[in-house]
């Protein structure tokens, strides 16, 4: 070591201060050499430049354009755990608040639940009368819209012919449907032959 | 409640949320690496436009491929990665200038040497080059373009962004001893390169 000067790789050793290396001799040399002392102070002046270079910016909406391009599949869970979160609110008086109001209506309703399923004649009663409701408003809906496009003669004919009937209305109400979707479209492509 | 400060999270738990398809966890990794990423494809290309173009195509071909990525590895030497081969393709593609008098450095023989090793620039500089020359300044953006593009790839990797040689040469897919290599001889050309300039 004493005889020469320090390799570029040892200059290098130095610099790194790369461990598991015999750098004390190296440094010893470099303290007592000019020479090698002058090599490493000129490293070290590149080395302080390079870690000094800065970064560069892209464009101001670069991350959009990224965004743009890329495909965010959001599971439900995750969606759904989001939308709860969402709900609660921020500040801890207001959380405490919302528990308490959710465990009094969750509390009110298991009681309601638990009082009904006591009482199943009630249920039955209350499920009949729920069910028969929804069926008349189902049927004067479709009665109205029935009388509204056929007439009142076509209304009766179907009411009178029962379930059966009806089917059988809905299934030549499509057909003609078809029908007349097809025959538009062969005139449609015949006029189009005929102009071009 | 408040909405998770990303800001605040390891790359590998902010990783981890993107794969659970949270779009604030793709553009926080967006945020991170824009100006990393950007920054060593530009030095690398030296073409603004093409860069930011190279630099959106690595996120994309990342974030898309979000679950594949293995936490044991880490996330910036992943997108260090990508972000070098698409600099590196680009620049294979248009035969980009930026190269050294020295020959492959797996070159065996000074035959070998001879055969893998450039012309020096041949390109007239044009009037963009001349801008982006100013843009990025100053001597030492001068010399590191000069330098080949692993050698430079592996100083930016080693100086701008602070990494060991050993995540160098993960992130390059270089054995341990190339990657000294190229560190060693970039630093040498540097160096000569910036006392012509002080001369």
């Amino acid at each position: 070591m004493e005889d020469r000067h320090l390799l570029p790789s040892e200059i290098d050793l130095l610099l790194d201060g790369d461990a598991g290396f015999a750098l004390a001799p190296l440094r010893a040399h470099a303290r007592r050499c000019p020479d090698c002392q002058g090599e490493l102070a000129a490293a070290r002046r590149l080395m302080a430049l390079l870690d000094d270079l800065p970064t560069f910016a892209p464009a101001p909406r670069f991350a959009d354009r990224v965004m743009a391009d890329v495909q965010v599949f959001e599971p439900w869970y995750v969606t759904l755990g989001d939308t709860v979160r969402r709900l609660v609110p921020a500040s801890r008086p207001a959380r405490v608040l919302a528990a308490a109001g959710a465990l009094t209506t969750a509390f009110v309703m298991t009681v309601g639940v638990v009082a009904l399923l006591g009482r199943v004649d009630l249920l039955v009663f209350v499920t009949e009368f729920v069910a028969g409701r929804a069926r008349a408003a189902v049927v004067a809906t479709v009665g109205n819209a029935v009388t509204a496009v056929f007439g009142d003669l076509a209304a009766g004919a179907l009411a009178r012919s029962g379930p059966a009937g009806v089917v059988l209305g809905v299934v030549a109400f499509l057909g003609s449907l078809v029908l007349a979707t097809l025959l538009l479209r062969a005139l449609t492509l015949a006029f189009h032959r005929q102009r071009s | 409640m408040p909405p998770l400060d990303l800001a605040n999270l390891p790359d590998a738990d902010v990783v981890a949320l993107a794969q659970q398809g949270r779009e604030r966890a793709f553009r926080e990794l967006v945020r991170r690496y824009e100006r990393p990423v950007f920054s060593l494809i530009y030095r690398m290309v030296r073409d603004r436009e093409a860069s930011e173009d190279l630099a959106q195509d690595s996120f994309v071909k990342v974030l898309n491929h979000i679950d594949r990525y293995r936490p044991e590895f880490k996330f910036s030497s992943w997108i260090f990665k990508i972000a070098n081969n698409v600099a590196i393709d680009f620049l294979r593609k248009r035969q980009l200038d930026t190269v050294s008098m020295d020959g492959s450095p797996h070159a065996g023989s000074a035959a070998e040497v001879e055969a893998s090793s450039f012309e020096l620039a041949d390109r007239q500089e044009t009037a963009l080059d001349e801008l982006e020359a100013r843009e990025i300044g100053t001597a030492i953006e001068r010399a590191i373009a000069r330098l080949r593009p692993e050698y430079r790839s592996c100083i930016m990797l080693r100086h701008i962004e602070g990494r060991s040689y050993e995540e160098i040469a993960a992130t390059l897919d270089l054995p341990l001893g190339t990657v000294k290599t190229y560190i060693h001889r970039a630093r040498n050309e540097l160096r000569v390169a910036l006392e012509d300039v002080r001369e």
